[in-house]
């Protein structure tokens, strides 16, 4: 793969970049300000179409065809919905770019919204992150005393107004219809699709919604082309991701690198391999919600196919590593435990489904299980696959699968059979 | 609601002018309610509720909805650990057996003396970082049990 | 329209039909929990996913729209697991109630479980435990654990009442239905929560615990209480062999009528049913010497016939005084024209109906008579009670009472009635009145009666008998049918008059609101 650039994370180092001045002074606005005064809309969904921007929050869904969807009709208001409730566990990198590199989103937002006609944009941020959002609403109020928001941007016809909306501890709506419910002000229940936000979004009207890291992404792609963007990575897979690892290795961080790497790789060299005395058993590669890999499986690259192809996913990038020592059945119990206090508890597979497993795991856990509790997990995971109303479902079924399946014996044994 | 802060009023008021539909205030507007007073007491579910043009039911279902909306007063430091996976690889349990142990609670209580209250969450996003908690909004990460003890007792 | 097929079948239906409607348009049930035709589709149940050829997941019927070449499977592999699943996953955290349920019998989960379930318990694990006794207002009990949260009583409050009452409170499986502490479920319309309900989590303190859907006989008929008329079923026991129950109705449900009520009934209606029981009057009686002994129909009828005829002949018709009420049917009505209009010249024609009352911005009126339009299109024109200008001396008075005859009017009437020789009373139930007239005809009430109504926004409905007639009671239609046809003063128009429908055969023909009607 061709060059290895470190464009989002590079100037995070930086001293006080999350100030307007310390950003301009690093060529900061400097793609916002070509968009808005020397490009058209349609150019500029013609350039992040063509550089393929895949979602970074976990469905890798190209951005620009998902503002392509917005008609372009002009009888209601257009919403962008910056997804930035990071509920994933294991998911960490928005944190990142948002404290330290405000300023670089807001450019995201600016760009995105003058391209699809968007004169309002909320930051959906989850409510634990509330220094973050202070941070944010810090930086709009700076980016507006220089007229790079509200009206006449850059001098120009454009107004934007950006919110700093909290949300107030809910994983579900970090789904983006859930997300839609919650900024109305409901209960986070997800929404029946179709009709997709789209068409029908926020307030009824049509609505994009994307990841912090898709947006931060934009002003790079508009500042040095959609070409640029797909020599990094892989083809149909272009730029980088900040990926995130935890668990026990030497230097848990986040690690800004391009699509196709390898999660060994990205283990051992990067993060600096298992901490001492530690050795490796397994890998969840996406985020909580993306099937788990044995200690044999590491060597895969990190893109959406390959995962995909492997019975695992992407997702947020999230690498959490488990070492040998963890007990399987501590870990199944931790995930089972998220899923049930997470569920919104509107449809039936999910809400009694996934709390059914949960009281069997506990009980496991206590020391009352069997085999024929493993049995009962794999049947009622398998039976929610594919029937829920949201993707929390499968979200929940697929990993509690993949544990079960690659780690029975070991389940078995922690039983005492 | 009269022992809200002119402030607070202040800031309710102008966020329900940013949004087109005044229910779309109510997160926020708890959050301010919340961050001053420490829980939402029912009258102000009431006075919310009005305020927004919503039935009160409307406003309790959001609040019983979200883990962070209290309805009931809590002591004056929240210690919400992570026991989510990443922590919990970290050594989390431990983190809250220590903390059950000094203060005397389990998950849910709060010391008698009103300061600390000990729950448990989900993860916060601090995973590189493990074992985390927040405290109130915020971050305390890479505890471990003398950490505990240096951070407890600069929370008065 | 859109050619489809479903399950093998090649139909062609309506353009944006559901694929749950379409199905139900040509005889195939799709099972379905939280959907109801009167709300949008809400998606949470997923008992109704279907198999649609070229899509890899199942698609839920209640809110997939069909679409030109859709080919769509029902009764597949996959669809019949999804449903098990559904239920199996229902009944894991339902408590076995039925023993003890009212809803047994009528309930949801019981005949799907029949149909599309039949599988084995697997669960071992401790249910959710929840209250199971909440009262949800003055009419209605939760019980929490039995619900499935379809939410239709969520959805009833907030789209169809608009008042909102009920939310879901908590979040996952410790979700559940609650109100507003202090504001609960408390307005005109809260009895169809417990109908709506698929299961037994809503019931009504009205029917608990009082019988079993399986004893109960349901009939069609409409609600008598105000002016909409609305559609219902009386549902009632027939009784044992050898045990007697206390009760003959036990509950009015809503039936369902897009003109008029769609699939709702207000709780006034609902509730006020004990009157076709309690107080009536099951015989004749004749008032000798100051106490009422019992007689016979066809004696006293004809009696009545006789005086009346007695007085055309004398030309003192003008003497003989009628009240009138508009719970009365089109047929009873326009007999009495006939009679009281036409061939008996110069009656004095009143009308007493019951007072009016406080109408809702729905469904119920204020005026507390079904018939008030029909009394109107037929041209009785009675006069209003007691009349301005006061009485003309009275010869006979026939009073037809409405249920039951209210106080304010009687002091009225007794003062009148003392100066009136004979006297006849119409009347469903027992009344002080009776010991001022000379004769009591027990009437049937609207319940008992076949016939037709026309409701406040001029809607006709036909009905017929629900309820058989008690003890010797007689419809008010018979009475005037025998006495019109013993007075011999208009034959031709009482020698075909057999049944309701003849009648209502011959207004349409003299009226032209009733044109086309009697078919």
């Amino acid at each position: 793969m061709a060059k290895k650039e470190k464009y989002l994370t590079g100037l995070f180092g930086l001293e006080n970049l999350h100030e307007i001045e310390v950003y301009l002074q690093n060529g900061g606005y400097e793609a916002a300000k070509k968009a808005v005064k020397s490009m058209k809309p349609e150019e500029i969904l013609k350039e992040v179409k063509a550089a393929n921007l895949r979602g970074r929050g976990g469905a890798g869904f190209p951005a620009g065809v998902k503002w392509g969807f917005v008609p372009p009709t002009a009888d209601k208001p257009k919403y962008l919905c910056v997804n930035a409730d990071e509920g994933e566990p294991g998911t960490f990198k928005d944190k990142y770019i948002m404290s330290h590199n405000p300023h670089l989103l807001l450019e995201g937002i600016i760009i995105t919204s003058y391209c699809v006609g968007i004169h309002q944009a909320f930051i959906y941020i989850r409510g634990e992150y509330e220094m973050i959002a202070r941070r944010l609403e810090k930086a709009i109020d700076e980016a507006k005393t220089k007229g790079f928001l509200g009206k006449n941007i850059f001098g120009s016809q454009f107004a934007l107004e950006v919110v700093v909306h909290r949300g107030a501890g809910a994983y579900i709506c970090g789904e983006e219809t859930a997300l839609l419910e919650s900024l109305e002000g409901k209960r986070g229940h997800p929404r029946l699709k179709p009709p997709f936000p789209a068409s029908v979004g926020l307030f009824q009207c049509p609505t994009v919604i994307n990841n912090v890291e898709t947006i931060a992404n934009v002003p790079f792609i508009i500042a040095r082309g959609a070409e640029w963007f797909t020599q990094m990575g892989l083809p149909q897979d272009g730029g980088t991701r900040i990926f995130g690892v935890s668990g026990p290795v030497k230097k848990p961080g986040i690690y800004e690198l391009p699509l196709g790497t390898s999660l060994r790789e990205l283990i051992f060299n990067h993060a600096g391999g298992m901490l001492e005395g530690k050795e490796l058993k397994a890998v969840i590669p996406g985020g909580m919600s993306a099937p788990i890999l044995t200690a044999d499986e590491i060597d895969i690259s990190l893109d959406f196919e390959s995962l995909k192809n492997a019975g695992s996913m992407l997702g947020s990038g999230a690498v959490i590593v488990i070492d040998k020592e963890t007990s399987m059945l501590d870990v199944l119990q931790v995930v089972t435990k998220f899923y049930a206090h997470e569920s919104c508890g509107q449809c039936t597979p999910c809400r009694v489904g996934v709390s059914w497993i949960n009281k069997i795991v506990q009980r496991m856990a206590a020391g009352q299980g069997s085999p024929e509790d493993l049995e009962t997990i794999s049947r009622l995971a398998s039976a929610i696959m594919g029937k829920t109303l949201c993707p929390l479902g499968d979200a929940a079924a697929m990993p509690i699968l993949g544990i079960v399946e690659k780690f029975k014996d070991e389940l078995l044994a922690q039983m005492g059979h | 609601m009269t022992s809200l802060s002119p402030e607070t009023r202040k800031k309710i008021t102008e966020l329900t002018g940013k949004y087109p539909q005044k229910q779309a205030a109510l997160l926020p507007v708890l959050h301010l309610i919340q961050n001053e007073i420490g829980y939402i007491p029912a009258e102000a579910e009431i006075w919310v509720a009005e305020l927004l043009g919503l039935q009160p039911v409307r406003v309790k279902e959001v609040i019983t909805f979200y883990t962070m909306f209290l309805e009931k007063p809590i002591g004056r430091y929240h210690l919400q650990v992570c026991t989510n996976l990443s922590c919990t690889l970290a050594g989390a349990r431990n983190i809250l057996s220590y903390l059950m142990n000094k203060l005397g609670i389990k998950p849910g209580e709060t010391t008698a003396d009103g300061r600390f209250t000990l729950t448990t969450v989900e993860c916060l996003g601090a995973c590189e970082h493990a074992p985390c908690m927040m405290v109130n909004f915020d971050y305390y990460e890479h505890l471990t049990p003398e950490k505990i003890d240096k951070i407890l007792d600069g929370l008065e | 329209m859109v050619k489809i097929t479903i399950d093998g079948q090649q139909v062609e239906v309506k353009e944006g039909l559901t694929i749950l409607k379409a199905a139900e348009s040509i005889g195939i049930e799709i099972p379905h929990l939280c959907f109801h035709p009167a709300f949008p589709p809400e998606g949470s149940c997923r008992l109704c996913l279907v198999e649609i050829e070229g899509r890899p997941k199942l698609e839920l019927a209640c809110s997939t729209i069909v679409q030109e070449g859709m080919n769509i499977y029902t009764q597949s592999e996959r669809v019949r697991e999804a449903r098990q699943v559904v239920l199996e996953l229902l009944l894991a955290e339902h408590p076995p109630d039925c023993p003890i349920c009212d809803k047994a019998g009528d309930c949801h989960l019981q005949d799907y479980y029949e149909e599309h379930g039949l599988f084995d318990s697997h669960f071992w694990e401790n249910k959710e435990r929840r209250a199971k006794k909440v009262p949800l207002g003055k009419n209605l009990i939760l019980d929490r654990e039995r619900c499935i949260l379809c939410t239709r009583c969520v959805r009833f409050l907030k789209e169809i009442t608009r008042t909102g009452e009920l939310g879901v409170f908590q979040r996952g499986i410790h979700s559940e239905i609650d109100y507003f502490p202090g504001q609960p479920v408390n307005n005109n319309y809260s009895g169809n929560l417990a109908e709506l309900c698929p299961v037994g989590a809503i019931t009504d303190k009205d029917f608990r615990f009082q019988t079993r859907s399986w004893f109960l006989v349901s009939k069609p008929t409409i609600c008598p209480h105000c002016s909409r008329a609305c559609s219902i079923y009386i549902d009632f026991h027939p009784g044992f062999p050898r045990i007697e129950l206390d009760k003959y109705v036990y509950r009015l449900r809503a039936r369902e009528n897009p003109e008029i009520n769609d699939y709702w009934i207000c709780d006034f209606g609902r509730y006020n049913y004990s009157y076709l029981e309690k107080n009536r009057v099951v015989s004749v009686l004749v008032n000798r010497d100051g106490q009422l002994q019992e007689d016979e129909w066809d004696k006293q009828i004809e009696l009545l016939g006789k005086k009346l005829k007695e007085l055309y002949l004398k030309k003192r018709t003008n003497r003989i005084g009628v009240i009138l009420h508009s719970a009365l049917t089109n047929e009873e009505l326009y007999l009495a024209k006939k009679i009281f209009r036409e061939d008996l010249p110069e009656v004095n024609l009143y009308l007493i109906d019951p007072p009016e009352g406080k109408g809702d911005n729905w469904l119920l009126t204020s005026s507390r008579t079904p018939n008030l339009k029909g009394m109107e299109l037929i041209g009785l024109n009675p006069q209003k009670f007691p009349p301005e200008n006061g009485f003309n001396e009275l010869e006979m008075m026939i009073i037809f009472a409405y249920h039951p005859l209210g106080d304010g009017h009687y002091a009225q009437l007794k003062s009148v009635l003392e100066e009136v020789p004979f006297s006849v009373l119409f009347t469903a139930h027992q009344t002080t009145l009776m010991n001022q007239v000379t004769v009591v005809l027990p009437a049937l009430l609207l319940a008992e009666k076949e016939g037709s109504v026309i409701n406040v926004e001029g809607k006709l409905q036909q009905f017929k008998a629900a309820l058989h007639p008690p003890g010797n009671a007689h419809s008010e239609g018979e009475a005037l049918l025998a006495i019109g046809r013993n007075l011999g003063i208009n034959f031709s128009f009482y020698r075909n008059m057999r049944s309701t429908a003849d009648i209502l055969g011959k207004l349409s023909q003299d009226i032209s609101f009733f044109e086309g009607q009697s078919d």
